[in-house]
């Protein structure tokens, strides 16, 4: 095929080492665009957080069968350490704009109504695990301290430094759980025990394992949680 | 654009595109490089094969430096990359243009018995340019179905397990790649540099 081009034309040849070069400068441009990363995502993530609200409903999540379980598949990721906690000194504390401030035992919170349900539970990474989750819905809890009308958000600290905030809505919702028992069995050391968040309509970084106190707040903080002052994602909803 | 340079020949018409077709192809080019190197970012945290001890992407392919900058960059890209398609479906839709500028059934009649080699490529090219589509609605299904999995259970239930909705939202990239370097092999074959600068510029 020959082609009768006017002069001053782009020939094919050129246009292919155009387009060579220019892709290779965008893929360069990538380290490049990096430093921008921050800006973009304050400027997306308040959008992208109102898709998320909007999506929300206090509607249970459909949940798995016993038989889809995977053990193996439930990564352990902690920030620091272990905390070696004794049950039977355990305390949570569930405090902040409450009319009823509390300090629960273990035995305590059993005596509370257990919700079980099998979810897959998601981390930022990537990867997915469908667990057996048994504990007292949050829910329950915040109905026994009674949270102020003006409440919006729930700080939770951890034993090992951990710290998390949740929108008011998703704390609330029936899934939203204080586990204690991991596909059946208790809760083990590396997962939380004795207590941690667990729910299937947040990102794994979400579920502080060794929660040691709940508060209930009106306004978020400038530490939002450990790995959102990082630079992940806030609302982080799924 | 015929072999024959006879001095009568007639000078080929400039190949002319609308500008909303060109705007849809300058922002589905650019927002897809976008969620290409940050979604292979993303992809560098858990390797879709392999896990952690699976094979990463070198750094000069990937966007954001970390998961966290990656994941910034690919929700902000999805919005241009979504909605761009999202009404050029409708453009496309209102002005008839999916019954003509798409592969018809008479192309592929053309690819199954047909002679003339021009008309072939021809053919080709439409079934190539318009093949791509559904991968890209896949892209975004796939991506919606990790994005929210909870929400929209009943469209992450559509493929199965979470290995399977990885793997086939990360098929998208080198399948896009590859039709990226077929379409613009055949787009110069049927009209030379002409037609791609048409689409451009």
């Amino acid at each position: 095929m020959s082609l009768i081009l006017p002069k001053n034309t782009l020939s094919r040849r050129r246009l292919l080492q155009l387009s060579g070069f220019s892709g290779a400068s965008l893929l360069l441009g990538g380290c490049a665009l990096n430093p921008l990363s921050e800006q973009v995502g304050q400027v997306f993530e308040p959008l992208n957080q109102s898709l998320e609200k909007l999506l929300l409903s206090q509607k249970p999540v459909p949940e798995f069968l016993a038989s889809a379980i995977e053990p193996k598949k439930l990564l352990v990721n902690t920030f620091d350490f272990t905390p070696k906690i004794d049950p039977v000194k355990f305390r949570l504390t569930i405090d902040g704009d409450v009319h009823h401030p509390l300090q629960l035992s273990m035995i305590d919170i059993q005596k509370l109504p257990l919700t079980s349900m099998v979810i897959r539970h998601i981390c930022v990474e990537g990867w997915s695990a469908i667990v057996q989750w048994g504990g007292v819905k949050l829910r329950d809890l915040a109905n026994l301290v009674q949270p102020k009308s003006s409440v919006r958000y729930v700080y939770f600290k951890s034993a090992d430094g951990y710290y998390e905030s949740w929108d008011i809505a998703s704390a609330l919702h029936p899934q939203t759980l204080m586990a204690y028992q991991k596909n059946g069995a208790p809760l083990p050391i590396d997962n939380g025990a004795p207590l941690r968040l667990a729910s299937p309509i947040k990102l794994g970084y979400k579920q502080s394992k060794w929660v040691t106190q709940i508060k209930f707040v009106n306004n978020l903080l400038p530490t939002k949680g450990y790995w959102e002052d990082q630079g992940y994602e806030w609302f982080a909803g799924l | 654009m015929s072999s024959s340079t006879s001095v009568k020949r007639k000078v080929p018409s400039t190949p002319n595109q609308t500008f909303l077709s060109k705007t849809f192809h300058w922002i589905n080019i650019i927002s897809l490089l976008l969620m290409i190197s940050s979604g292979l970012q993303i992809y560098n945290a858990n390797p879709v094969f392999g896990g952690r001890a699976g094979w990463h992407f070198p750094d000069f392919l990937l966007l954001g430096g970390w998961l966290g900058a990656a994941r910034h960059w690919h929700f902000a890209a999805m919005w241009f990359f979504g909605l761009n398609l999202l009404w050029y479906g409708v453009y496309i839709f209102y002005t008839h243009r999916w019954r003509h500028r798409f592969v018809t059934s008479a192309d592929i009649k053309v690819l199954q018995v047909g002679e003339n080699v021009k008309r072939k490529n021809y053919a080709w090219h439409r079934l190539i340019y318009t093949g791509i589509i559904p991968v890209l609605l896949l892209a975004i299904a796939t991506g919606l179905a990790m994005y929210k999995p909870a929400q929209l259970a009943w469209l992450s239930g559509l493929f199965g397990n979470w290995q399977i909705l990885r793997t086939l939202h990360f098929i998208t990239v080198p399948t896009v790649i590859l039709f990226t370097g077929l379409h613009s092999l055949l787009a110069l074959k049927v009209g030379s540099v002409r037609l791609v600068k048409s689409m451009f510029f």
